[in-house]
């Protein structure tokens, strides 16, 4: 509804500069809500109706109302009619009072302001009826829905009024802002002060209520107070303002700063700048007085696991790739290998063991080995570079063999035949055991039986 | 899906550069195969709405809730339990000790002027550690319920990003997995600062894990660091029969947060009850090579050393998140200097799929502040908005009498320039805290000289820890001083000391 009808206004005011840009501050819905009251003008309460009389007024200048209030009650020469309210808000000034004269259809008879607008700054806006003749009205104020004897006169059910949820501005408001509920301060960036006055629908606070009650001041009084509180409530600070009693922008500089403390503070963040010495190395590796990574190499034959794709490849007419076998492998030779020797319980394992929860006292844990792999099929034992073959992964990654400055220590050489491949992991010292074990094995799985790997 | 079932050539390194021989290994092509031949996978890489890797209070939260929410969602914990560090070792294991060994210390102490004669009381501390590990595992397996009840996927094991939305887990119980998040949260919590020279062995040199779970009272006891883990658990074991020490680099106890005041208040009565501090001083070195351990302190601004002798030295010194492991090199995010997980207000890593929660980023590291977060990284994320006020998160120490407190502090205020009204309200006068002959502490409150909007709350007191309850109500609306006055308190209850604090603070308190 809300947005409708700034739209409307929007359009009825295209020719005030001035209003034009109220108009455009309240649609980008960031500023407070001064200013922004609108004419209501006798409205056609048939297709036929060009005038009609007062005959009274349901809400007095400063009553707050809500959508569907009757405002007023309207008579024709054919009827008396209800005048309901569309959207809440607040009764800024009537200007034609309940009397015997008729008044034009499109003429100005009263203007309303937002809920929560304040009443004592609010600017009255100039009268613009005979801007677009006809019935301009329609399009420059909340189109009041109007209730006959026989119902709802559907004529006059204008869009809006059928488009429409049934809102009120404040609610809207916050949907339409997200964080606008809870965050007065951001959204006044620039403004002077977070408040704005609006209709309290909680119960008011004990102290305010007290402080009013104290000053004379009625429940409705309340409402036109600019409010800092979360969520738009009332606090004592805002009526002591209010009252005079402390500086006017006083709470809402409150409100903004305890706004701020609500947040993370994400300034001032100094991102921290990786040392050189690799930190993202894993728990194993970071232990006391880093170890010193050692290579440790094995020579696997690959001949059976050749041979086997061969077969399969032949039997099933489906390409398995090496890394196919070498990634089995290495999950069957990660298993239950012999732990580091810098391997020391996590105050986690420690507590879980406590607890009984723990595995601490296995001898072996699951490892987490790749190995590397140079030479290929055909290729010699020492060539340490990229032997182009087949599409497949390895081939592809191999390419960019990593030349390992470290010490190399290539085992049980002897038992390389061709066609060969040296397998190789790096491993912190007092890993080797490890190391080894995972090498042996995978070596027993690729060499004896690759076969059991695929099926 | 089917291209999961493909080698990635490009992306999947088989070989690896040497230095990168220990990294999980994420790699796609190895899950596919592996559920034909092997046992126990999660699931193959189907795509969820949410990962969450961390299965601590932030990561189990918004797990529920997201399962709540309707998404497909699956959490990762490496523990082997859920709950993470507060249902594990933190909050709920200290909680059980702290409540059994107050009973024991007042059943010791504290019956005869009441009437109660008792005796041959004994410590059974076995029994105590037993009552401590039943309830941990009672509300552990109870987040596991929760879990199914709400079609959360849980997933042990460790996971690390193998890129920006996948996760490689290596499995606890062998092998390993991948999952695939639309959205990922980073709940990976906290580790216990170590203290440089000092090798935590969880017996001589203890952190608070190690504190939870000792299988004697030692004699002598060092804790270094007065923060709250710190002098709840000295308080444990000193209740228990242990000499404790505390040593504490700066002029306060109980951590920055506390109120200068109440902090004084609560060293005293922790003195009477035996413990002892140093404060202003520095620990240089310790060693521990020996039967005993062996610390090194000196006045912080210098001056005499001295040399202290524990059985047991416990490391409070703080937490620091954890990350490691995690992979977060592979997909670029960052840290700060102090290791947290850079992020925006909504929780985003520059990644803005991936967010963070809980300890290992900005802000307290408090169980209900990860709880807070993980609901509203939810909300972020099904909504497009949440909200955590950070102005309102309370803490609580878990002494006796407890202390806890919420909002500023006057140190902070001063610094901030803010004009203030201090109200304050003492347990001796509160009729309750006097038939229950339990009168230490008092009811701080701290309000706006001019609005009375009230800034903070600092109480000392039984049951303090739920009091604040109502203090952070108050400043969630903005609440006055006037107002919480004005409110009906029952009568005779500890929180009348409550009221009559906000009383003195706007007008004059009746009782006192
Ligand atoms: C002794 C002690 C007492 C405490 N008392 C209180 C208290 O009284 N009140 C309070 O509010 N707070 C207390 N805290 C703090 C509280 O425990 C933490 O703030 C809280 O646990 C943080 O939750 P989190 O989910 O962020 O992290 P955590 O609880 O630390 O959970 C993180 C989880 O992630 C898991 N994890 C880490 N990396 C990986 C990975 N790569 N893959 C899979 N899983 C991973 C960890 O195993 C852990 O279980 C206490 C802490 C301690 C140590």
């Amino acid at each position: 509804m809300s947005s409708i009808a700034s739209t409307c206004r929007l359009t009825a005011r295209l020719a005030n500069s001035h209003l034009q840009r109220q108009a455009a501050r309240r649609g980008f819905r960031a500023a407070a809500v001064n200013n922004a009251a609108q004419n209501f003008t006798m409205p056609a309460l048939s297709p036929t109706m060009t005038e009609g009389k007062i005959a009274s007024w349901k809400v007095k200048e400063g009553d707050s109302f809500s959508a569907g209030d009757v405002l007023l009650e309207i008579e024709t020469d054919k009827a008396q009619m209800d005048v309901e309210a569309q959207d809440d808000g607040v009764m800024f000034k009537i200007f034609e009072q309940d009397s015997a004269n008729t008044v034009q259809v499109g003429k100005r008879i009263a203007v309303l302001a937002e809920p929560g607008d304040d009443l004592s700054s609010l600017e009255v806006p100039a009268e613009e009826s005979s801007a677009s003749g006809g019935q301009p009205a329609r399009k420059d104020r909340p189109t009041p829905q109007v209730e006959t004897a026989g119902g709802i006169d559907t004529t006059e059910s204008s869009p809006s009024a059928s488009e429409a949820p049934p809102s009120s501005k404040p609610n809207a408001d916050a949907a339409a802002g997200g964080a606008a509920d809870t965050t007065p301060a951001t959204q006044e960036k620039g403004g002077k002060s977070a408040g704005r006055a609006q209709k309290q629908k909680y119960p008011l606070y004990p102290s305010v209520q007290h402080l009013l009650h104290e000053k004379g001041l009625s429940k409705e009084d309340a409402d036109k107070i600019p409010a800092t509180g979360p969520g738009g409530r009332l606090l004592k600070g805002d009526v002591l303002a209010y009252l005079g009693r402390i500086a006017k922008d006083y709470p809402a500089e409150q409100s903004k700063r305890l706004e701020k403390l609500g947040h993370l503070d994400l300034s001032n963040i100094q991102i921290n700048v990786p040392k050189k010495v690799d930190t993202a190395k894993p728990a194993e590796a970071a232990k006391p007085a880093p170890p010193v990574d050692v290579e440790i190499a094995l020579p696997i034959s690959l001949t059976a696991v050749i041979a086997t794709q061969k077969r399969v490849q032949d039997t099933l007419g489906i390409n398995l790739p090496l890394s196919t076998f070498i990634a089995r492998a290495s999950e069957l030779a990660n298993e239950e290998l012999p732990l580091s020797k810098n391997h020391k319980p996590t105050a986690d394992d420690l507590f879980n063991s406590v607890l009984g929860l723990d595995k601490v006292g296995a001898k072996t844990s699951r490892g987490n080995y790749m190995p590397q792999i140079i030479g290929f099929p055909e290729a010699p034992v020492a060539a340490r570079r990229a032997p182009a073959r087949k599409a497949d992964i390895i081939d592809l990654l191999s390419s960019k063999p990593a030349a390992p400055k470290k010490a190399s220590r290539v085992l049980g050489a002897a038992n390389a035949a061709a066609p060969h491949n040296v397998f190789s992991v790096t491993a912190p010292k007092g890993d080797e055991r490890r190391a080894q074990t995972y090498l042996e094995r995978m070596k027993l799985v690729l060499e004896a039986e690759p076969g059991r790997l695929v099926l | 899906m089917f291209k999961h079932l493909l080698p990635k050539a490009t992306s999947r390194p088989l070989l690896r550069p040497a230095s990168n021989t220990f990294r999980a290994s994420p790699s796609t092509f190895y899950l596919v195969d592996r559920s034909q031949y092997r046992r126990g996978y999660a699931t193959e890489a189907e795509e969820k709405d949410l990962v969450i890797i961390g299965g601590g209070v932030a990561g189990y939260v918004a797990a529920i809730k997201a399962g709540q929410a309707g998404l497909k969602v699956a959490c990762i914990e490496k523990r082997g339990t859920l709950g993470g560090t507060c249902l594990n070792v933190g909050c709920i294991p200290s909680k059980s000790l702290l409540n059994n060994s107050h009973l024991y210390h007042q059943i010791l102490h504290d019956t005869k002027n009441r009437g109660i004669d008792v005796e041959g009381v004994k410590l059974n501390l076995e029994q105590m550690m037993k009552a401590k590990d039943t309830s941990v595992a009672g509300l552990t397996k109870g987040v596991e319920f929760l879990f199914k009840k709400n079609n959360v996927e849980y997933i042990k094991g460790t996971g690390a990003f193998a890129d920006e939305h996948t996760i490689a887990v290596n499995l606890i119980d062998g092998g390993e997995t991948s999952v695939r998040g639309k959205n990922i949260i980073i709940a990976t919590g906290s580790e216990a600062t170590p203290f440089p020279g000092l090798n935590i062995d969880e017996k001589k040199v203890v952190t608070s894990t190690g504190a939870i779970a000792m299988t004697k009272v030692p004699k002598k006891m060092v804790v270094i660091g007065g923060g709250i883990i710190g002098l709840e658990m000295g308080s444990v074991w000193s209740r228990l029969g242990a000499e404790v020490t505390v040593v504490e680099f700066l002029g306060q106890i109980g951590g920055p947060g506390m109120d200068a005041e109440i902090s004084k208040a609560i060293q005293k009565t922790l003195q009477k009850q035996g413990m002892k501090f140093k404060l202003n001083t520095k620990v240089m070195s310790g060693d521990d090579s020996g039967e005993s351990v062996k610390i090194a302190v000196e006045a912080a601004k210098g001056g005499k050393e001295e040399t202290l002798d524990a059985d047991v030295v416990l490391v409070a010194i703080g937490r620091r998140p954890y990350t490691a492991g995690l992979g977060l090199e592979n997909i670029g995010l960052e840290t700060d200097n102090r290791g947290r997980l850079v992020i925006d207000q909504e929780y985003r890593t520059k990644l803005p799929h991936i967010r963070v929660i809980g300890d290992c980023t900005f802000g307290p590291m408090l169980a209900h502040k990860a709880e807070e977060e993980a609901v509203a990284a939810i909300e972020y994320i099904t909504k497009n908005y949440g909200h955590v006020n950070y102005g309102a998160i309370p803490s609580v120490m878990y002494t006796h009498p407890e202390v806890a407190w919420v909002g500023q502090n006057e140190a902070e205020l001063k610094e901030a320039g803010i004009k203030y009204k201090v109200g304050s309200f003492p347990f001796t006068a509160n009729s309750r805290a006097k038939t229950n002959l339990d009168t230490e502490g008092m009811v701080k409150f701290l309000c706006d000289a001019e609005t009375d909007r009230i800034l903070g709350i600092h109480i000392m007191g039984p049951n303090a820890g739920e009091m604040i309850a109502e203090g952070t109500l108050a400043l969630e609306y903005g609440a006055s001083a006037e107002d919480v006055a004005r409110t009906c308190h029952a009568h005779p209850t500890l929180a009348e000391a409550f009221k009559e604090a906000a009383m003195a603070t706007y007008d004059k308190a009746v009782h006192y």
